[in-house]
C-alpha cells in the first residue's frame, strides 16, 4: 500500500475516523492494528519478524533498566543489539557478503546465494529499536512498561517503512501524554500530506522518468550534457521522493497527534557537505552522530581520529542504505568530503551565513552531491564509472531535461529559498482559510497537470 | 541534555492514553475542523476553476497536438463547423472510423450536378459514442444537415473479443466536448470500474487527460504552435489531396472451414494482422454486448433528431477483400434493423456495396485502397442522393 495510492488514502481516512470516534482507551489499539494491517498489506510474512524484534527489544529494555550498571547490563545490551544487527545483517547483507566471499574463494558468484526477500523498512525499524535500547542503557530513556506502547513505537504506520527515525523520547512524549492535535497541527498536517504527495507524484515521479531512462540506457545517451541531466534528474527524484514521503509521514502523524522531527531542510541549498548532512535525512544523520560517531569518540580524540570517525560513520551510513560496493563508496565519498571540509574549513564548514559567496558554495555543494548520487543510483561499479566518465567527457550529448523540467526545478528552488527566508509554509498553514485553500488548490492543480497518476512509481527509500 | 531531562520527566509522569481521565477536548476542535472542511471544499472548487479556465474555455483545444486522438477529433470538428458557413448545397455528414474512407476530391471531380455536399466527419478509431458527442456540438440546432450517414461493419450485431463500452479511447476523443453535466453519465457508459473511475476523474479534471499533451507542449511550445498553425492552414488540403495506396490483397484466400489463410505474395504485417483479426478470426461467444452498445449510442443520436428534418442513414461498409460468411457466427440480434423502424431512420441496401468486396480493391484486410475508395465515393454519393430523394418524396 503505497502512500500515493487511493487505497492508502482510504485506509488513512478509515484510521482517522476510527481513531477520533473511538473511546480513548481503544485508540492505541486502533493505531496498532492499523499499523500491522498496513505492514501486512505489503507482505504478511514479515509481521512475525517485526513482532520478534519488538519482543526482544521490549524485554531487553525492561531487563536493562532493572539491571545495575556492570557487565550483565552491558551483556543484555549486546544481546539486543546483536539480535537487531543479526536480523538486519542476515536479510540485508548476507547475499552481499556471500557473493564477495565467493569472489575471494574463486567460486561462482552465486554459490552461497540465498533467495532472501528484504523485509520492508527493516533498516528503519531496527535503527529505531536499537536507539531505544541504547537510550535505556545510557539512562536517557525509561523502559516502556506496556508492550502495546512499545509495539506501536516500532510499527507506527506513518513512519514504519521509511522513517523518519523517531527517537523513543519524542514518540513516547506524544503517546503517553497525548493531546488532540491543535488547529495549527491539523492545518499543517493536511498541508504536509498534500505537499508531500505533490512532491512525490508531480516532481519526483516526473524526474524519475528521465533518470530511469538515462540509467537504463547509459551507453545510448553519451556526452556530458546527457550524463549531468540524467544525474541531476536523479538528484531531484531522490530529494522529492524521500522528502515527499517524509512530509506525508510527518503530516499524518500530526493529524494523529504525534510530532515527528524534521527530516529535510532544503538540502540543495546547503553551502557545504557538512551543511548538506545537517539538512538531508536529518533523523538518520543525527542517529549516526549520536549512536555511532560519538560512540567512536567523535571529535574528542584529536584531529586525525575525528577524520577517521567521520569517514567511518559515513561509510557505515552508506552501507546502511544497501548491500553493495556502490553504497559503500557513496558513504566513503561523503565521509571523505566531510573530513576534507573539516580539515580545510574547520568550523567555517558549518557556517550557513548568506553572503555573496553563498551561491557559489551552494552550487559547488550541489555538484558534489550530484557526483555522489552516481554511486547511489548506478546499477554497479561499472555503470558508475561509465556515468562519471561521461560527466567529465568532452562530448556534448543530448539534454534529457525538457524546459518544463527546468521550470519545475526553478519553481522548487524559488519555494526553497522563500521557505529558508520567509518560512512561507508555516505562514500558509496559519493563514486565513482562503489563502490556505488557494495553496491546496495550487497543489491539486500541480498534481493534476504533472502528477504521474497511473504508473505507480514506488518510493526509493522503501527498498531500504 | 535538557531535552532528555524534560523527556524523562514527562515519561515518569506517565498517563497513558488508555488510563487518562476523559477530556472534553478529545478531538480536533470543531472550529478548525470546519475551517479545514471549508478550505478543502474551496480548494476542490479552486482546482476545478483553474482546470476549467485552461481546458473548458476552448483555448487549449486550439493548441492540441494535431496528430493526437483529441487533436485530430477537434480538428475535424472545427473543419466541419467551418464548412457549415460556406457550404451552398444541403449538407450530408458521414460518420465512421478508418474503414469509412471516401474521397471528396473524387466526388468533386465527377461530372454533373451534386445535389448534396457530402462532408466526412469520421475519425479513425472512433465509434458511435464519440460521434454522439461530436454531433451534439456540430449540430446544436439539429437542422444543419440533410442527413447523417453512419458506416457500420454489419447490420447484425456481432460481439468481438473487445468490449466496445470499455474503449478508453472514447475519453480521449471526446474530452474537449464533455461538459460537467455529462461527466457522470459518460463515466457510467464504461463497464469496468477502473475505466469508470478514469473517465469520471478525467471528465471532472480534464488536465489529467491532457497531461501528456500539455507536457509535450511545454517541452517545445514554439514547435507545437508552428505545427498547429501549419495544420490549420494546410490540413484540409492534405486530406483533400490525399491518395490512398494502390496496394491490394490480390492472392488472398481464406478457407472458411479451417480459417486457414493464404496471404497475398509479399503481404506485410498490417495486411496479415488485419486479415487475422478482422476476417479469419474464431467466432466469439455472443452475449449481446455490441447490440447494447449500439442501441445506447445510436439510440441517443436518433432520439436527438426526433422531430428534426435531418435523416439518419445507416450503410453497411464493404466487408473486406474476402467477406466473412454469415454462418460463421450465430448472431442473435440486429440493433440497426430494429432502429430502421423509427421515424427519420433509413437503412441503405445491405448489398449496395457488395460489388466492392474484392481483393483488388482493398489495401489490407479491412481498408479500401485507392481504386476501392474512388469507386466507393461515387457509389456513396449516388446511393445517398437516391435515398434522400426517395425519402423527400
Amino acid at each position: 500500500m503505497l502512500f500515493n495510492t487511493t487505497h492508502f488514502f482510504l485506509f488513512l481516512a478509515v484510521v482517522l475516523v476510527l481513531f477520533y470516534t473511538s473511546p480513548r482507551f481503544l485508540r492505541r489499539y486502533i493505531l496498532l492494528v492499523a499499523s500491522y494491517f498496513f505492514y501486512g498489506s505489503w507482505n504478511v510474512k514479515f509481521i512475525p519478524l517485526l513482532l520478534t524484534l519488538t519482543a526482544i527489544d521490549y524485554t531487553a529494555g525492561r531487563w536493562i533498566e532493572r539491571t545495575p550498571p556492570g557487565p550483565r547490563r552491558k551483556g543484555l545490551l549486546i544481546v539486543s543489539l546483536s539480535a537487531n544487527l543479526g536480523f538486519l545483517g542476515f536479510f540485508k547483507y548476507y547475499n552481499f557478503l556471500a557473493s564477495n566471499l565467493c569472489l575471494l574463494l574463486g567460486k561462482p558468484p552465486k554459490s552461497f546465494f540465498w533467495d532472501i526477500v528484504l523485509p520492508l523498512g527493516i533498516s528503519f525499524h531496527t535503527f529505531q529499536s536499537m536507539s531505544y535500547v541504547v537510550d535505556v542503557y545510557r539512562g536517557k530513556q525509561k523502559a516502556v512498561r506496556d508492550v502495546i506502547d512499545y509495539a506501536l513505537f516500532i510499527c507506527f504506520f506513518p513512519q514504519l517503512v521509511a522513517g523518519p527515525i523517531v527517537r523513543a523520547r519524542e514518540f513516547f512524549r506524544d503517546l503517553l501524554d497525548w493531546h488532540p492535535p491543535s488547529g495549527d497541527d491539523v492545518s499543517q498536517g493536511v498541508l504536509l500530506v498534500f505537499f508531500g504527495l505533490t512532491k512525490k507524484m508531480a516532481f519526483a515521479d516526473q524526474f524519475a522518468k528521465v533518470a530511469n531512462n538515462y540509467f537504463a540506457h547509459v551507453a545510448g545517451n553519451p556526452g556530458w550534457h546527457a550524463a549531468w541531466s540524467g544525474v541531476i534528474a536523479f538528484g531531484m527524484q531522490i530529494y522529492f521522493d524521500f522528502s515527499g514521503y517524509t512530509d506525508m509521514a510527518i503530516g499524518m502523524a500530526k493529524l494523529l497527534g504525534f510530532h515527528f522531527p524534521v527530516n529535510f531542510r532544503r538540502p540543495y541549498l546547503a553551502c557545504s557537505i557538512t551543511d548538506f548532512w545537517r539538512r538531508w535525512h536529518i533523523s538518520l544523520s543525527s542517529w549516526l552522530r549520536d549512536y555511532l560517531y560519538i560512540s567512536l569518540g567523535g571529535n574528542r580524540k584529536g584531529r586525525w581520529m575525528t577524520y577517521r570517525n567521520l569517514a567511518l560513520t559515513m561509510l557505515l551510513g552508506g552501507l546502511w542504505h544497501g548491500a553493495s560496493w556502490n553504497f559503500l563508496i557513496w558513504g566513503g565519498y561523503h565521509g571523505g568530503l566531510l573530513a576534507v571540509e573539516r580539515a580545510v574549513l574547520g568550523e567555517r564548514a558549518i557556517s550557513d551565513k548568506w553572503d555573496w559567496l553563498y551561491p557559489f558554495r551552494a552550487v559547488l555543494t550541489f555538484l558534489l552531491a550530484m557526483i555522489g548520487w552516481v554511486f547511489f543510483r548506478a546499477a554497479d561499479l561499472t555503470q558508475s564509472r561509465q556515468v562519471l566518465a561521461q560527466m567529465f567527457s568532452r562530448t556534448y550529448g543530448r539534454n534529457l531535461l525538457t524546459p518544463w523540467h527546468v521550470g519545475l526545478i526553478l519553481l522548487a528552488l524559488g519555494l526553497a529559498v522563500a521557505e529558508e527566508k520567509l518560512n512561507w509554509f508555516d505562514r500558509v498553514a496559519k493563514a486565513p482559510a482562503l489563502v490556505y485553500a488557494s495553496a491546496l488548490a495550487l497543489m491539486f492543480f500541480c498534481l493534476e497537470l504533472f502528477g504521474v497518476i497511473d504508473a505507480q512509481i514506488p518510493f526509493i527509500y522503501f527498498q531500504f | 541534555m535538557s531535552l532528555c531531562v524534560t523527556g524523562l520527566r514527562r515519561v515518569t509522569s506517565i498517563t497513558f492514553m488508555a488510563s487518562q481521565p476523559p477530556q472534553v477536548d478529545s478531538t480536533p476542535r470543531p472550529r478548525y475542523a470546519r475551517r479545514l472542511v471549508l478550505a478543502g471544499l474551496a480548494a476542490c472548487v479552486g482546482v476545478i476553476a483553474l482546470d476549467s479556465l485552461l481546458f473548458r474555455t476552448g483555448f487549449y483545444a486550439t493548441i492540441l497536438e494535431p496528430d493526437s486522438s483529441t487533436g485530430l477529433f477537434e480538428m475535424i470538428l472545427r473543419r466541419e463547423q467551418a464548412a457549415q458557413e460556406y457550404s451552398g448545397a444541403p449538407m450530408v455528414a458521414t460518420f465512421g472510423n478508418s474503414r469509412f474512407a471516401w474521397s471528396a476530391k473524387v466526388i468533386d471531380h465527377r461530372p454533373g450536378f451534386h445535389k448534396y455536399a457530402l462532408r466526412n466527419a469520421g475519425v479513425a478509431g472512433s465509434d458511435a459514442r464519440a460521434w454522439y458527442y461530436m454531433i451534439r456540438d456540430l449540430d446544436p440546432t439539429r437542422r444543419r444537415y440533410r442527413a447523417l450517414v453512419f458506416g457500420v461493419d454489419d447490420y447484425d450485431d456481432e460481439d468481438r473479443y473487445y468490449n466496445p463500452n470499455d474503449d478508453i479511447r472514447a475519453l480521449h476523443y471526446v474530452i474537449c466536448r464533455l461538459r460537467l453535466v455529462d461527466v457522470f453519465e459518460f463515466a457510467r457508459s464504461f463497464d469496468s470500474r477502473e475505466l469508470q473511475f478514469a473517465a469520471l476523474r478525467g471528465g471532472l479534471l480534464k488536465g489529467i487527460v491532457f497531461q501528456n499533451d500539455l507536457q509535450a507542449f511545454l517541452a517545445n511550445p514554439r514547435k507545437r504552435l508552428a505545427y498547429v498553425r501549419q495544420c490549420d492552414r494546410d490540413w484540409n488540403t492534405w486530406i483533400y489531396d490525399f491518395q490512398e495506396t494502390t496496394d491490394s490483397m490480390v492472392g488472398l484466400k481464406i478457407d472458411w472451414t479451417t480459417l486457414k489463410v493464404t496471404y497475398p505474395p509479399g503481404a506485410n504485417d498490417d495486411q496479415r494482422g488485419t486479415v487475422d483479426n478482422f476476417l479469419a478470426h474464431q467466432p466469439e461467444p455472443q452475449i449481446g454486448r455490441m447490440a447494447a452498445f449500439q442501441r445506447t449510442w445510436y439510440g441517443r443520436i436518433i432520439d436527438r433528431y426526433r422531430g428534426s428534418p435531418t435523416k439518419i442513414v445507416f450503410l453497411r461498409l464493404p466487408r473486406g477483400p474476402a467477406p466473412r460468411p454469415g454462418n460463421l457466427t450465430h448472431k442473435l440480434s440486429s440493433s440497426i434493423r430494429e432502429m430502421a423502424g423509427r421515424p427519420n431512420v433509413i437503412l441503405m441496401d445491405e448489398h449496395a456495396f457488395e460489388s466492392l468486396e474484392q481483393p483488388e480493391l482493398f489495401r489490407d484486410g479491412m481498408h479500401l485502397n485507392r481504386e476501392g475508395i474512388a469507386r466507393f465515393s461515387c457509389m456513396l454519393e449516388d446511393e445517398v442522393t437516391r435515398l434522400l430523394e426517395g425519402a423527400g418524396r
